[in-house]
């Protein structure tokens, strides 16, 4: 899971990312709207956080070139102006939901949470592959009824899959989706969290699609 | 002390007529003295040839008396009182004529300046036989050793008569030409007059918000005050915009760093028992209500916005299923689409925005939306069907900084801003009981005109 944070104030942008980061999601921080918007125009992101009152382009008008462009990811729109005007303005360029500040972070990782989840198009919190149930409000994973541990890039891979299982995941996306922007990514190592993701869940659940990619399956079809 | 009068039509009308009355009053007086002047020479000339007729046939008698050769008394000399009289006289013997009887006349002593050596009749005014007003020409002569004396008299009113006569016309022609220039001026003053009017309706349309600025198109003489309105109203309309912008300026430059607050403060550990939260949430209560006052107390210049409502009611309604994405809500909207209410755009949004979110956020499954516009008023009815409010718990949800519902947060506290805008703008907010069980709030709005 990674999600784009378009936020000008530094301390802010740092503390929401460091949150971020312990509840595992990959972030990637553009700090003005013009580098938020090329980033969202040029990356794979699960979702976006972006400031209204951005420097050099206005958060609305990144919003909009995004979805201009074909990007789709859900948006959640932070202001501190909280004028109804503005949450309109934000909405009708395309965001999906928004935070007023000054938020609770838990409430930011929530938000962010239902967004990433509905946009995958599971309207129930618990997603369910087999013995293994992923509950995308908490962002717990359970086997067979037990709680799963798993480091925060096993849990990028893992929820990536789960929220899209029965499904071919590109292997390329994944790895986007898993990685941040600045990140030294070494060709193998999406490999080795899949074989250790493979050794807590059972080798048969996640199959490989050679040349494609991975698919998170219960194995029933 | 102050005679003129306040209004400029007044003022106008003043002077021109001042004006007019005197300018006739001149062409009257002149007109009159000059007929005067033609009616006396003619009278004069008279007079001088009936002073030639008595000296060519005056003479010297025998006894040392004067005599006259023959009858010269042709008419109107030879009847009595008329006020035709000549008498010649050397002071020891006088010649009267038919007409003055056994009277004397006095002619007044010529005057000063009367040109005795040109030996013409001078001439003067006085008082004849029975005090009747006379006009005198008299001539002195030479005959021998004699010097004498002719006087001829017309009557005053033989000048005044025609002199009347010939004036009346010519004064009531005057009057007429007074009464029609004055008319013609008032039609002046009121025509001239009217792009003042006009603005200042142009003027009552920009406060009502029926117009952005006067119209440019106006006499020359005040297009530089339009200009400068313009300029004015477009300040203020800066004005209010920039002090808008300030407010909304503080608000980030504020909640920025507050919001670093509190997600430092969810660092774990930091704040186990949220006691620092509750303050953060304290501070941002009191700087949206005080901004939210801010905003609203810019408002105190005139209205002139004009929001169509539909429009506005459209757009939150498109947002409710984003912001409340767990609730699949029957909306329905019953708003004429000509009604519009007399608010800036913003504030409709604020006002809207907060009674719809709330709405949306108790209602289980309707929201209705309807407009209705009585008098000068737009009363916006918003309707839910969830739990609604007791009447006691009314005043609560409209006092500012309350948050009924700790757990959803939001609910109230828009409320009394909501209230406070509205009633900023000349309307309310009420509460009620809503047919579909939830809550009715009712937004009353001055309507656009």
């Amino acid at each position: 899971m990674r999600v784009l944070l378009v936020e000008d104030d530094r301390e802010l942008a740092r503390r929401i990312a460091e949150f971020l980061r312990s509840e595992r999601y990959a972030v990637d921080i553009a700090r003005n709207g013009e580098d938020g918007q090329h980033l969202g125009e040029t990356e794979r992101y699960d979702a976006a956080v972006l400031d209204l009152g951005l420097p050099k382009v206005r958060g609305a008008d990144v919003l909009r070139a995004w979805r201009a462009s074909g990007r789709n990811f859900p948006v959640l729109i932070l202001t501190a102006h909280d004028g109804w005007s503005e949450k309109v303005e934000g909405f009708k360029a395309g965001a999906d939901d928004y935070l007023t500040k000054p938020f609770r972070v838990e409430e930011l990782v929530m938000r962010l949470r239902a967004l990433v989840r509905r946009a995958a198009g599971h309207a129930d919190a618990r997603i369910v592959c087999g013995p293994l149930t992923f509950d995308a409000q908490l962002g717990t994973f359970e086997l067979e009824g037990l709680p799963l541990r798993v480091t925060a890039l096993e849990w990028r891979v893992l929820s990536c899959l789960m929220l899209r299982k029965e499904v071919i995941v590109d292997r390329a996306e994944l790895i986007e989706r898993v990685y941040e922007g600045d990140a030294e990514v070494d060709s193998n190592s999406l490999e080795v969290i899949v074989a250790r993701i493979r050794r807590k869940i059972g080798r048969a659940m996640i199959e490989t699609v050679r040349g494609r990619g991975y698919r998170l399956t219960a194995g029933k079809t | 002390m102050r005679l003129a009068p306040a209004s400029l039509g007044g003022r106008l009308f003043l002077v021109a007529t001042i004006l007019i009355v005197a300018a006739l009053a001149g062409a009257g007086a002149i007109t009159g003295l000059i007929l005067y002047r033609f009616i006396q020479g003619q009278v004069d000339q008279r007079l001088d040839t009936e002073i030639a007729a008595v000296l060519a046939a005056l003479v010297v008698a025998p006894d040392n008396r004067l005599a006259l050769t023959r009858q010269i008394e042709a008419p109107p000399f030879d009847r009595p009182g008329t006020g035709w009289y000549f008498e010649v006289f050397d002071g020891e013997s006088r010649i009267r004529s038919a007409s003055l009887g056994a009277a004397d006349l006095r002619p007044p002593p010529p005057p000063p300046w009367s040109l005795d050596w040109l030996n013409r009749p001078t001439g003067g005014d006085g008082p004849g036989p029975g005090h009747q007003p006379l006009h005198f020409r008299a001539r002195s002569v030479a005959l021998g050793d004699h010097t004498v004396m002719i006087v001829a008299t017309a009557p005053r009113a033989a000048i005044w008569r025609p002199l009347f006569d010939a004036l009346s016309p010519v004064l009531i022609a005057l009057a007429i030409a007074g009464v029609a220039l004055i008319l013609a001026m008032l039609l002046q003053v009121r025509l001239g007059l009217r792009p003042l009017q006009a603005l200042r309706a142009a003027v009552a349309d920009v406060r009502a918000g029926r117009r952005q600025r006067v119209p440019a198109n106006q006499p020359s003489e005040i297009a530089p005050l339009v200009d400068e309105l313009n300029s004015l109203i477009a300040d203020n309309a800066e004005g209010l915009a920039r002090a808008r912008r300030h407010v909304s300026n503080l608000a980030h430059g504020l909640k920025t760093p507050l919001a670093s607050l509190a997600v430092a403060l969810d660092e774990r550990g930091r704040d186990p028992g949220g006691e620092l939260h509750e303050l953060i949430d304290q501070m941002d209560r009191r700087i949206r209500h005080h901004l939210g006052r801010a905003r609203a107390a810019a408002l105190h210049g005139p209205a002139r916005a004009q929001t169509p409502l539909v429009g506005r009611v459209g757009d939150l309604l498109a947002i409710v299923p984003k912001v409340h994405p767990s609730k699949t809500l029957a909306v329905t909207t019953d708003i004429a689409p000509q009604v519009a209410v007399a608010c800036e755009a913003q504030d409709l949004d604020e006002m809207l925005g907060n009674l719809v979110d709330n709405a949306a956020k108790w209602a289980t499954s309707r929201l209705h939306i309807s407009a209705q516009v009585t008098g000068g008023e737009v009363a916006i009815v918003i309707e839910d069907d969830g739990p609604g409010l007791t009447d006691d718990k009314v005043p609560e949800v409209l006092r500012p900084g309350q948050k009924l519902d700790e757990s959803s947060p939001g609910y109230g506290f828009g409320l009394p801003i909501t209230r406070e805008l509205a009633e900023l703008y000349g309307g309310g907010l009420e509460l009620g009981r809503s047919d579909l069980g939830g809550v009715k709030a009712t937004l009353t709005l001055p309507a656009a005109r």
